[in-house]
């Protein structure tokens, strides 16, 4: 048993190198005061300068945050109900949602983005905020249904009826019963929306308009030369994540020393 | 229960569908009520991504009071897809040939020139180019030419002079090239290596430059870039480069060892313009800001930060005279006047049949 | 149970709006001739005939589908044990593993590819790593191994959180059965765990190899334009030939593909299950 465990260490270890090299990369560059992405040039903050000078980094970011919450919100809610509902349904609308479903992840982006903005403006909608985030809703519901789908094949279809004959609403057997058991397939549905979303570039770009742009516009339109500030951005996003996941974890560390004083 | 949860979330999807596309809508028209109350208004700048000096538009905020904002492409098909699908912009900055497309399509309006005073600090090398001949439509932006970058220490500039474009077929220089991943500029450095224009339609002469292209491909084992040009090149990865010149004056700013050569055989000139779409919302302002950019000081700060070659007359003097930030750079200034070089036009059929030669030419092998 | 059937319905009038729809009109300009214009409707198949018609599309297609396919292989060899490992840990140390997962693809994507080009050129880190080795001049960058790093890379958390989440919330007393029948533990997993992590597999291998036969941006980053893939095929044709019609096409002969051999994965899929029943 010990082999496994040192075994175990030596992979996590090696997948963190792995994951976590171009971060740290990025990380250094953000520091450097050359306008190269490849060679060191020496230390200086000019890229963080810029940032926070530039509004439409700024703004960007805001657009690219709140977009991905507010998808991810939508979509693990309404992939979860939808992924319940759909295991229950006959198997011609399951075949047809499954294959539906399948159409975003397996087109190019650059398909779904022509077809929704052909889309929306045939239907002469204005492009802006809420045309990006129902976009980013309609592309990440999928993903979401794909996690949550293995786990609901597994669950003893015997637990929710057991529920329902021992009085519960159906209600209460979906929120008590049902969705607990799928609880690790929501989680990764919720992170890969999360990430689909915060990545998107090409149909968020076709779907925009009026000057809202995310981080990934930004970053892929630097056509004209990359501007490093992006790699102090990057670092800015890492910050706040794990600021926010240390704050996650000692919350709840806090609370229970105050419970117990 | 169950109709319940049915009915409360198709009401969900559907208002949110419904209320999205209505509040969207409604939000525009407050905000454009809103400018409208203060007097000051939204200038919809669409234009490649940092492609302006860096404080060209604030300084154009505060001095007109009004807000700008701004949108980004990186190639002029992107910019057109969306215009296309009736996006509104006030001005777009489009290369040479999409303008000419713009205007035989009737998507821009005329420019009020009697807004662009300004107009009188243009170089005369950018003046009334093919495209637009008396600068009805558009008014250069930055222009520059295509050409060669080359590390002076390894390259021999007699085998430049000799071979022109033709360099990039001679293997003494095998894996030591970078072709730009464009078809239209790589179509054109064969096709006038082969002493043809860059804009035939002759199926005979794109066959030979096609071939031309495979010879390179097959026998020179070059790698192809865009953007990743300018950082290699002035980190001296590879000895030969094809480049804007623009990019060209940066690389060799940062690295001396660089020079730029424009081969006898003719090269191509581009221009990227200002432009006014037809179904701008904010023409005058429109004008205001084309202005605006030519004038000597937005034309600075944008040359400048860019690195690519200005309109204005004054500042390129400025740039390139004892003492500039170009003085003794070459690649800043694309040569003017010379007769072989061209400046791209547009056609359809060429631009599809080229493309698809283009990814044949890279998928080969 | 059948009470949670209409919880589908509001979804599928969603889908039928929002992705069959734009699907539609992508079908129209594949089946049409040139005029991005519903009045020039004309119907033709010439953007069919025209992809098989040429060795070097069908070529691309078929080194799309292989780099992909070696994509997920490796991706699934690298990222079922990660994942196995992670669904043993105990539940603060669970959580923790899943977020360093996931977190890196919160960094833009081709901000990370940037890095990656900076560390695989000669005289990056990787090279300088080498050199000290004995081997010089290393250049990884615009090679084949350059592009599936990039691609394994980017995809790879997919399938973690997808085998994490199938191998979580196992019924655990099967195990134990297993044990308690006299099972190995090598046993164990092949006749009893694995079969029931299936579904992820089968999950997390649709999430990395449809991304990849179509992704765009890693081939032309980091194998510096000469790997033409798909998706810069069909790329090409919307954003630069401007050719919509032929675009549509090839992709649409590309998820008519995908669709067969995904099937055939379903199938594959099923048959495992019935054979995971017999373990039981």
């Amino acid at each position: 048993m010990k082999k496994h465990a040192v075994s175990s260490k030596v992979l996590i270890l090696f997948i963190m190198i792995f994951f976590y090299a171009p971060i740290v990369y990025t990380f250094i560059f953000s520091f450097n005061s050359s306008k190269s992405l490849t060679h060191w040039g020496g230390f200086s903050l000019r890229w963080y300068q810029k940032m926070f000078a530039s509004s439409d980094m700024m703004s960007a970011l805001w657009t690219t945050i709140t977009i991905a919450i507010l998808a991810t919100a939508i979509s693990t809610a309404v992939g979860t109900i939808t992924a319940i509902g759909l295991s229950k349904s006959r198997r011609v609308l399951k075949v047809f949602t499954e294959r539906t479903n399948d159409l975003p992840i397996m087109n190019p982006d650059i398909v779904t983005a022509i077809g929704l903005l052909m889309f929306f403006s045939a239907l002469g909608i204005k492009k802006g905020y809420t045309t990006m985030l129902l976009a980013h809703v309609m592309f990440c519901i999928p993903y979401v249904m794909l996690s949550v789908s293995p786990k609901l094949r597994s669950l003893d279809p015997n637990l929710a009826d057991a529920a329902l004959d021992l009085g519960a609403t159906p209600f209460q057997a979906l929120i008590k019963v049902i969705i607990p058991q799928l609880m690790p397939g929501i989680i990764s549905g919720a992170l890969i929306a999360f990430t689909m979303s915060f990545d998107d570039f090409i149909i968020s770009y076709f779907v925009t308009g009026n000057g809202v742009n995310n981080i990934s516009i930004l970053v892929y339109t630097m056509s004209k030369r990359i501007n490093p500030s992006i790699n102090a951005l990057s670092t800015v996003i890492m910050l706040i994540i794990t600021i926010v996941l240390i704050l996650i974890n000692i919350i709840p560390l806090l609370k229970k020393k105050e419970i117990k004083e | 229960m169950k109709k319940f949860i049915a009915l409360t979330l198709s009401a969900m999807i559907i208002a949110s569908v419904f209320t999205g596309c209505g509040s969207s809508a409604s939000s525009d028209s407050s905000t454009n009520n809103e400018s409208a109350a203060n007097g000051n208004k939204t200038l919809k700048l669409y234009n490649w991504g940092e492609y302006i000096g860096d404080n060209v538009i604030s300084d154009f905020e505060k001095q007109y009071g009004v807000n700008v904002i701004s949108e980004y492409y990186d190639s002029n098909e992107m910019m057109y897809t969306k215009l296309q699908a009736g996006d509104e912009y006030d001005v777009i900055i489009p290369s040479d040939y999409m303008i000419e497309r713009l205007i035989k399509e009737g998507m821009l309006q005329k420019l009020d020139k009697s807004k662009i005073p300004n107009l009188k600090n243009l170089y005369d090398g950018v003046k009334n180019l093919a495209f637009d001949p008396d600068n009805t439509y558009s008014v250069p932006y930055f222009w520059g030419s295509v050409g060669i970058v080359y590390n002076k220490n390894n390259v021999d500039k007699a085998d430049l002079e000799k071979e022109g474009f033709g360099i990039l077929k001679d293997t003494k220089y095998k894996g030591k090239i970078y072709m730009y991943d464009s078809e239209r500029d790589s179509f054109m450095i064969a096709l006038k290596n082969l002493g043809y224009s860059a804009n035939t339609d002759n199926e005979d002469e794109i066959q030979k430059a096609y071939k031309w292209l495979q010879e390179v491909n097959d026998t020179m084992d070059p790698v192809y870039v865009t953007d990743e040009v300018i950082d290699n090149m002035a980190n001296g990865m590879k000895d030969i480069a094809v480049s804007y010149s623009g990019d060209a004056a940066y690389i060799i700013s940062q690295n001396p060892d660089m020079d730029y050569y424009c081969p006898k055989e003719g090269t191509n000139i581009w221009c990227d313009s200002m432009v006014i779409p037809k179904n701008a919302e904010n023409p005058e302002l429109a004008n205001e800001f084309i202005n605006y950019v030519l004038s000597y000081d937005a034309a600075y700060n944008n040359s400048e930060t860019v690195g690519y070659a200005s309109p204005n007359a004054d500042v390129l003097k400025d740039m390139t005279s004892e003492g500039g930030e170009y003085a003794n750079n070459n690649a800043y200034l694309p040569r003017s006047g010379y007769d072989k070089d061209e400046i791209y036009t547009d056609n359809e059929v060429l631009r599809q049949k080229l493309s698809e030669l283009w990814i044949k030419v890279k998928a080969g092998k | 149970m059948k009470q949670f059937r209409s919880m589908a319905y509001p979804y599928i009038i969603w889908i039928c709006i929002m992705i069959v729809a734009p699907m539609l009109l992508i079908m129209m300009y594949a089946f049409t001739t040139k005029g991005n214009d519903v009045t020039t409707f004309r119907f033709t198949i010439q953007n069919f005939i025209k992809f098989f018609s040429d060795d070097i599309f069908v070529d691309v297609l078929r080194r799309s589908l292989l780099i992909a396919v070696i994509t997920t292989i490796i991706c699934f060899i690298i990222g079922y044990p990660t994942a196995y490992v992670i669904a043993k840990a105990s539940g603060r140390k669970k959580i923790m593993l899943i977020m360093f997962v996931t977190i890196p693809t919160w960094i833009n994507m081709l901000v990370r590819t940037y890095a990656w080009m900076g560390m695989l050129q000669n005289g990056g880190i990787i090279s300088k790593l080498f050199s000290l080795i004995g081997i010089d001049n290393l250049n990884l960058l615009h090679t084949s191994f350059a592009v599936v790093l990039g691609m394994v890379y980017n995809f790879i958390p997919f399938m973690i959180l997808q085998i994490y989440t199938s191998l979580s919330k196992m019924d655990y007393s099967l195990i134990e059965a297993a044990n308690d029948l006299g099972a190995n533990n090598f046993q164990t997993f092949i006749r009893v765990v694995f079969p029931l992590s299936l579904p992820g597999v089968i999950s997390g291998i649709t999430l990395v190899f449809l991304p990849a036969v179509s992704s765009f941006f890693i081939p032309k980053l980091l194998g510096g334009g000469q790997y033409v893939l798909i998706g810069n095929v069909i790329e090409n044709e919307f954003l630069t030939s401007g050719d919509w019609n032929f675009g549509s096409a090839i992709s649409i002969i590309m998820t008519i593909i995908i669709m067969v051999s995904m099937y055939i994965t379903k199938k594959i899929d099923v048959g495992a299950k019935i054979e995971g029943g017999d373990a039981k």
